[in-house]
């Protein structure tokens, strides 16, 4: 199995199964347009550039989304 | 009423309103609609993996509302300022509000910490506004690193105690070539026509509003005190005095 750390969850895939890219892994975990940014180990990634970011086994992962707030 | 201006923008509300806490997305989108804000705070949270798609903000114009995403949960400045950075990746908008509260009891911002991601953060181009304690050393020391407002508390987040900052609110007032905004604990419209009275350039509402018994009634009422503590403040109000002083004239035909 491979892992990937997202919103501090260690999430586990089969080798074959690890999405290549940030859109694949909002796709796999159904999360949709709802994360607005996201950090790949530490780099902000915004959500024009997810298709093109590409994710490895072992990175972590922060999707953030706007919510209410004053 | 005279317009209020914010760094390089112009706006005809003085009220800005928070878009936490509110029971639908439909009562905020009213809400906002009927309190004629034009400035509303957004925060950045984790997408919840489990329950995603609750977008409590598409109800939100954007063409209408500028977006202030705030740093709210940060303890730190490198927190707020990791927060600051992902909040204009993800809405393209360089105006933040600052806070950090490392006391999760009574949220009271720090002012070592606010100051420090302040003077990084105006480096990095944000339009900063940062949310304080009414302490009129910190908020000059932050108008000189370059915070496009000052944000001074009237009681602490969510309480609805009022200006209990009142007296040193003033001397933020008086002192201060940035707009000061009154932020926090303001639970009723009086406590808003106060701080404007006493010549706060805008206030910032969100509990008050959004926990009311019918939001879009009290979001209306906000704006009229607001518009009233403004229009009171331009027109001069007269101080108080011990003694009175009658309005009609007391001589007359009654006694010699």
């Amino acid at each position: 199995m491979k892992s990937l750390k997202v919103n501090g969850v260690e999430r586990q895939f089969d080798p074959d199964q690890l999405p290549g890219t940030l859109s694949a892994l909002l796709e796999a975990m159904g999360v949709g347009t709802d994360a607005v940014v996201a950090e790949v180990d530490g780099r902000i990634v915004r959500r024009e550039e997810f298709a093109r970011t590409e994710i490895q086994a072992g990175q972590q992962i922060e999707l953030i989304r706007l919510m209410g707030g004053g | 009423m005279d317009k209020l201006t914010i760094a390089d923008r112009t706006f005809d509300s003085r009220l800005l309103v928070g878009t936490g806490k509110f029971s639908s997305p439909q009562v905020m989108a009213q809400a906002l609609d009927a309190s004629g804000a034009e400035i509303v705070t957004v925060a950045l949270r984790r997408v919840d993996i489990d329950n995603p798609a609750d977008d409590t903000l598409r109800e939100i114009d954007r063409e209408r509302f500028l977006l202030l995403p705030n740093t709210s949960g940060a303890r730190t400045a490198e927190e707020a300022i990791r927060l600051a950075r992902l909040a204009r990746a993800a809405t393209g908008i360089e105006w933040l509000k600052l806070e950090v509260t490392p006391d999760p009891y009574y949220l009271l911002p720090c002012p070592i910490e606010t100051l420090k991601a302040a003077e990084v953060l105006v480096k990095e181009g944000f339009v900063v506004l940062p949310y304080i304690n009414a302490d009129p050393i910190l908020a000059k020391r932050l108008q000189d690193v370059g915070t496009a407002t000052v944000m001074p508390l009237g009681s602490p987040i969510g309480s609805n105690q009022g200006l209990k900052t009142r007296a040193s609110l003033e001397i933020i007032i008086e002192q201060s070539n940035v707009p000061v905004v009154v932020d926090a604990g303001l639970g009723l419209p009086s406590h808003v026509a106060e701080a404007m009275e006493i010549g706060a350039d805008a206030v910032l509402v969100n509990t008050a509003i959004a926990t009311a018994g019918d939001p879009v009634a009290m979001a209306v009422a906000f704006k009229l005190a607001t518009e009233a503590g403004r229009r009171a403040f331009v027109a001069g109000p007269r101080a108080p005095a011990p003694n009175a002083e009658a309005s009609s004239p007391l001589t007359g035909f009654l006694r010699d």
